[in-house]
């Protein structure tokens, strides 16, 4: 039996749609439709001002003939890689530590999350103080007596994108703890419990049962921490400015300056699609899969 | 949700209201002057425009030397809004003017004779052709070292003749306790010294040669090698705290004796005189050490954008005029540390330094020993100047061969073309 639909049942089917429509024209618009004009201009003559001509992909030999391009490259992959990585090691072992029903785990839960509300911009600037071998950590301790002490990587063209990790690691490892306790506290307790029955060691019993069942925890994390690597700009701005002597160098930094500092737009466009190719070739199998799983299994 | 549109009616019903009646035109000035010194000297021109009454509206885009005016005046010119004026450097104004968006002053310049006062030398970065599209009001010397009187007493040496001879005074500064040479890591920090080195070394000629004409023989010359050869044992000079140091804070290490020198723009001189320093009895100033001084310099100007509105038009002209007026150019750079563009003014109540800074100038417009900074954009485009500032940045602070550098920098154009 059909019945005509009322208005309010028109309207209730609509609404939805009315209402997303403009945020979804916004993103269209404002990410998409540059995405592609960006991508023209990559293939264009650009300079200082964007050109609409056709020169196929000079701006990319350009842009991979310049040895800043490559530094920058590099330090993405250094940098995300250890940056992801220890900041999951990190944060899932203070998760699994602040789980353990200790004292005072909300003003702890506080202390570690805290370095996630300063920008980076401030934890760059305190980092490049403390990492500086004449103000910060080489100078208190030659001060306390160890006089041959040297920790001065951050003068070292081989080992500042080092130092950029360690800033990094320390501000975001806290919110990888957060996602990760949210995740541990959803676990059922009949499990662990159930595991205990049968005999499980509590060292196995995490690394058996209860890592594996904080995957969407990871999923979020490493999605979320991905595009913080990625985007990494403000901090080694304000920690290295890109030096000693471009060393630190990433993609972002990279692009800024051609775009804006270089008249060298095209090449700027070229690199910017260079990143977006990189983000795509990592993070859309991984979406694929994890995603593709979820709604095939549970 | 159905208030939204009448309440985003509302508010901005309110903002209209809440903008002050215009009683007279406002120009709009775009620049990166933020510093505190750098905002004490633009009051100069905004009382001698509001003067002729004009209002000086103030749009400072501080930041990556200017990198991030320059990402703010592409959007607003995209969008058809340009600033009624701009603060230039380098190629900038001339780059702009290509792109069709400049107005010329030349009606002004004839009427005041403005091009005869300005150093044939700087013309090439205010005229585009046979057109004036921006008014200079200062000129920087970037080849200047700033020494601490009294480490140089202590020491036992003085203004050194050579480069050879300032590396030598280095190594006695450091036996009595003293950093040499006080710098940043900055790539523009340390173009600066290799510009100096480019010009002292080689000479005049060979600067133009390699930084202006980017003629690959030059550049690849055992003459570069040298320079480069000099700046490595410049780098012998500098203690290793030097990583991400800024440069005012280098002249304060220069200023209480913890370093001897400083090479650097006379920008820094503000930095001593802040402090109570006198030139010729607490510090000392003289050019970079060669058989050929040369004067490199770096002029600010004002260029004007088109605008439809014949107010703003007229705003403009009172600004060109404002900023050329002999008084402001004087007033404005005793403040700034720098000496006016016009070459035809009296300096004699300017300090020390920047008598001196007159003089050589005139000497070395005598002798084409007049050199556009290069680290500053006056000498090749930016997207070839910043080669150079990205091979001996990397040269300075990795083990690098002279000759490698060299290669680095011949490709490194290469691409760039």
């Amino acid at each position: 039996m059909t019945r005509k639909k009322s208005f309010s049942d028109r309207l209730a089917d609509w609404l939805p749609r009315l209402v997303m429509a403009p945020s979804l024209l916004v993103i269209l618009v404002g990410v998409y439709l540059f995405i592609a004009w960006t991508g023209w201009i990559s293939l264009s003559s650009s300079r200082m001002v964007p050109q609409y001509d056709f020169v196929g992909l000079e701006q990319y030999y350009r842009l991979w003939a310049t040895p800043r391009w490559h530094t920058a490259v590099a330090n993405l992959f250094i940098f995300s890689a250890l940056f992801l990585a220890v900041t999951i090691g990190v944060g899932l072992v203070m998760a699994i530590l602040l789980d353990q029903n200790i004292r005072a785990e909300g003003a702890l839960r506080a202390v570690y999350l805290y370095p996630m509300a300063l920008s980076f911009i401030v934890t760059g600037t305190a980092w490049k103080w403390i990492l500086n071998p004449d103000l910060g950590i080489q100078k208190v301790v030659n001060g306390l007596g160890w006089e041959s002490f040297v920790f001065n990587w951050i003068t070292q063209p081989k080992f500042a994108i080092y130092t950029i990790v360690i800033a990094a690691v320390w501000q975001s490892s806290g919110f990888a703890m957060a996602i990760f306790l949210a995740g541990l506290r959803g676990i059922d307790n009949s499990v662990i419990k159930a595991a205990q029955i049968e005999g499980a060691t509590l060292p196995r019993i995490y690394a058996s049962i209860i890592v594996p069942m904080l995957r969407p925890a990871f999923l979020s994390v490493t999605v979320l921490l991905s595009y913080i690597a990625i985007k990494n700009f403000d901090l080694v701005l304000a920690m290295t400015n890109g030096g000693p002597g471009n060393a630190t160098e990433v993609p972002s930094t990279f692009m800024f300056s051609a775009t804006f500092r270089r008249n060298q737009m095209g090449v700027g466009a070229a690199s910017a699609m260079m990143m977006l190719m990189t983000v795509a070739a990592i993070i859309i199998p991984y979406l694929y899969s994890e995603l593709k799983e979820s709604r095939d299994g549970q | 949700m159905k208030n939204l549109f009448p309440a985003l009616l509302a508010s901005s019903a309110s903002l209209i209201a809440a903008m002050p009646a215009q009683a007279e035109v406002q120009l709009e000035v775009m620049h990166h002057w933020v510093a505190e010194s750098e905002a004490a000297a633009l009051n100069v021109v905004r009382e001698a425009l509001a003067a002729k009454g004009y209002g000086w509206q103030d749009s400072a885009v501080g930041g990556q030397s200017g990198g991030n005016m320059q990402q703010a005046l592409r959007s607003r010119l995209a969008s058809g809004n340009p600033p009624g004026a701009m603060q230039f450097i380098g190629w900038e104004g001339i780059d702009w003017s290509a792109e069709g968006v400049m107005r010329e002053l030349n009606a002004l310049d004839e009427a005041n004779g403005w091009e005869a006062a300005i150093a044939p030398q700087v013309l090439p970065f205010v005229k585009n052709g046979d057109d004036l599209i921006a008014a200079p009001i200062n000129m920087h010397r970037q080849n200047w070292v700033w020494a601490n009187k009294a480490a140089f007493d202590k020491a036992g040496i003085e203004q050194p003749g050579t480069w050879a001879e300032l590396i030598e005074d280095g190594a006695k500064l450091r036996e009595v306790g003293v950093i040499p040479l006080a710098m940043g890591d900055e790539p523009w920090q340390i173009q600066v010294i290799f510009d100096a080195l480019v010009a002292d070394i080689g000479g005049p000629e060979f600067y133009n040669k390699a930084l202006v004409e980017l003629d690959p023989e030059a550049l690849s010359s055992d003459t570069m090698k040298q320079v480069f050869d000099t700046l490595r044992q410049v780098r012998g000079l500098v203690d290793d705290g030097f990583t991400g140091r800024d440069w005012a804070v280098a002249s304060g290490m220069v200023i209480n004796g913890q370093a001897g020198m400083q090479i650097m723009g006379d920008w820094a001189k503000g930095e001593f005189l802040a402090k109570g320093l006198k030139p010729g009895e607490d510090f000392l100033c003289f050019a970079t050490p060669s058989e050929t001084p040369s004067f490199q310099w770096l002029i600010d100007s004002f260029g004007m954008f088109k605008v439809t509105d014949p107010e703003v038009t007229k705003a403009q002209d009172a600004l060109a005029e404002v900023v050329m007026g002999p008084k402001v150019q004087h007033d404005f750079n005793l403040i700034k540390g720098s000496i006016p563009a016009r070459t035809d003014l009296p300096v004699d109540d300017f300090d020390d330094c920047a008598k001196k800074g007159f003089e050589d100038r005139a000497i070395a417009i005598e002798n084409g020993a007049m050199l556009g900074a290069s680290t500053h954009g006056f000498a090749s485009q930016p997207q070839f100047a910043t080669v150079f500032g990205d091979v001996v940045a990397q040269f300075f602070v990795n083990d690098m061969a002279s000759e490698d550098a060299v290669q680095m920098l011949v490709s490194g154009i290469d691409n760039a073309r």
